[in-house]
């Protein structure tokens, strides 16, 4: 399975072009190609943001201008002081935070061994791993509830973490990077003594970072992000995650106050969003490396 | 636990192995169980419950070995819903690789903003869908959409997008494009980055026109990208329930229904676990498919 065809490691393009210098007509063509797709591509961000800046009524006039003619917070407001949303919230960085640390916990040292250590039926097992790599979720959807229910954790925090710790993608991707760190290293830290879970402390954690950051972006955007899960297993809306919240404040609560709709919407987008525009070629790297998860 | 300690005479070191593979097998177990719990183990118990007529919350289950099977091949909903995912499966991943394939050649072909565009296109794919689709729903809500709050200003009458039988699965796909294209785009701008510069050179002193550069070199050369993309983008499309769920619930009278919406529906709406199970193993097969076959992909683009 080795590396993917993803020069992920450089995502900012070459400079010069494989088409080769473009006459001027077909150039402003290329143009006007870009701002086109670019404009429909950003068209739903624009009105998101545009309309949860305007009053409830303006939304009701179909010649109403695009952008709103007096923003105004009131929709923000009414978000967080009249729906649940700081919940969902807080749920979901909960929900978020707990998975990425259980499967932190449980992939490195898995990593590592099958990495660094001989053992029987190690190619065995590490073909397990990757059969795990693409079962699809869906076929486990029904037994984990049957699960989950008989463990009496539905509605709970949980529920919504305890299924993904053991995280196949988690195991092969800091595997591959372990294989890489020259055997020096451990040998080093053997001669000074070092305990094995000081030698993961002091030498591993330090050098696995960019693994794990790349491994940590993939890990949180799947789960703040999922949507499947949690219409699975949570029935009451407090215990809701931010994907899921939207929908149910959308459908039950808000009924056609879009502006308001619009504003829990941006709420729910923007921590991923503006994590994504700080880090851009951090999250393109992390999202198209794991094009094995689909 | 220490483990090798290496050099050391034969004894030692046979005991010092037997301490590795121990070593081992106590830092993968923590990993294996919960994968052999929730991974692993609900497949085989997916196809056992697929063989039992079983609805949840009653206590009476019962044998029924292919009956759910023979139910499902039967059952216009599920052909209609395995017609409706091949529908949107292959008009998505067909505009997805096309309109990727087009920007990414026309971001390489500038000098400048090549950062800017691709951030713009790949925003799609970090924001939670969920949200999007409820944005979605605002643009091509039948009453108050802006999408026909601009055709009435056209002079066109208002369409009701998502709830006509016409038009409600060319809406899901259009979402499904615009959430996917800029994920297509990035392999391919990576794809396009790994091909000799040395080639075109050759080719411009040739006097090779932009089409003929683009069919004999670019083309061709892309072919690995291409098919990967394609594998991952079937993958994403066969696996897409946030789009359909918000955007139509499978509606109207089924127009949108797919795979995976027939089986969340089955399972925790209709309760009907058997049942259920069945579309869950169909849908594996049908996935496990495509996975070996992106694995061959893979090889074979990696040892091209």
């Amino acid at each position: 399975m080795g590396s993917l065809p993803v020069a992920a490691s450089r995502p900012r393009a070459r400079r010069w072009s494989p088409l080769g210098s473009l006459p001027v007509p077909v150039n402003a063509l290329r143009l006007a190609f870009l701002v086109l797709s670019g404009c429909i591509a950003f068209f739903p961000f624009l009105v998101m943001l545009s309309t949860s800046f305007k009053p409830v009524r303006e939304v009701f006039q179909l010649s109403a201008h695009l952008l709103p003619q007096r923003p105004i917070l009131d929709n923000y407001v009414e978000v967080f002081s009249r729906s649940l949303m700081l919940r969902f919230l807080l749920n979901g960085t909960i929900v978020t935070g707990l998975t990425l640390l259980g499967q932190l916990l449980l992939s490195i040292p898995a990593a590592y061994a099958f990495a660094r250590l001989s053992f029987p039926g190690k190619r065995a097992l590490f073909v397990v791993v990757l059969a795990a790599l693409v079962f699809p979720r869906y076929i486990a959807a029904v037994p984990n509830f049957l699960l989950l229910s008989g463990m009496h954790l539905i509605n709970t925090y949980m529920s919504l973490i305890v299924p993904f710790i053991g995280s196949a993608f988690g195991i092969f991707l800091l595997r591959q990077f372990f294989l890489q760190l020259p055997q020096e290293y451990f040998d080093a830290a053997h001669i000074d003594g070092c305990g094995l879970t000081a030698m993961l402390w002091k030498v591993i954690l330090p050098l696995l970072r960019p693994a794990i950051g790349a491994f940590a972006i993939f890990s949180i955007v799947s789960h703040w992000n999922d949507f499947f899960w949690p219409l699975v297993v949570i029935q009451k809306s407090a215990m809701l995650t931010p994907p899921a919240g939207i929908v149910y404040f959308a459908d039950a609560e808000a009924g056609t106050k879009w502006s308001v709709i619009m504003a829990a919407a941006v709420v729910v987008i923007a921590p991923l969003a503006l994590a994504f525009l700080a880090a851009r070629r951090q999250f393109i790297s992390s999202l198209t490396h794991v094009a094995l998860k689909g | 636990m220490r483990s090798s300690n290496r050099g050391s005479a034969l004894p030692a070191r046979s005991a010092s192995r037997i301490g590795q593979a121990l070593g081992a097998y106590v830092l993968i177990m923590p990993a294996f169980l919960a994968i052999g719990v929730f991974v692993l183990w609900p497949v085989g118990y997916s196809l056992v419950l697929s063989t039992m007529e079983w609805k949840l919350g009653y206590d009476a289950r019962e044998f029924v070995l292919l009956d759910n099977y023979v139910k499902l091949l039967g059952s216009r909903v599920f052909w209609n819903a395995a017609l409706n995912t091949v529908v949107y499966t292959v008009a998505m991943v067909l505009a997805s690789i096309a309109l990727g394939l087009g920007l990414s050649l026309a971001i390489t072909a500038g000098k400048r903003l090549q950062s800017f565009w691709q951030v713009l296109f790949f925003m799609p794919i970090a924001a939670t869908m969920s949200a999007m689709a409820v944005v979605w729903r605002f643009l091509l809500d039948g009453n108050l959409g802006i999408v026909n709050a601009m055709l009435a200003r056209l002079g066109a009458a208002p369409v009701a997008w998502l709830t006509g039988d016409a038009t409600a699965m060319g809406a899901v796909i259009v979402v499904g494009i615009w959430s996917n294209a800029g994920y297509a785009m990035v392999f391919f701008i990576a794809g396009l980055s790994n091909i000799p510069e040395a080639l075109y050179e050759a080719a411009a002193i040739d006097g090779a026109g932009i089409l003929r550069r683009f069919t004999s070199i670019t083309w061709p050369l892309l072919s690995p990208s291409t098919l990967f993309v394609l594998v991952i983008m079937t993958v994403r499309a066969l696996a897409s329930f946030d789009i359909v769920k918000v955007l139509t619930d499978g509606g109207p009278l089924g127009a949108t229904q797919v795979l995976s919406h027939l089986l969340y529906q089955e399972a925790f709406q209709f309760f009907d676990t058997g049942y259920a199970s069945a579309v869950a193993v169909v849908f594996f097969l049908l996935v496990l498919l495509l996975a070996l076959l992106q694995m061959k992909v893979e090889k074979w683009v990696h040892y091209q």
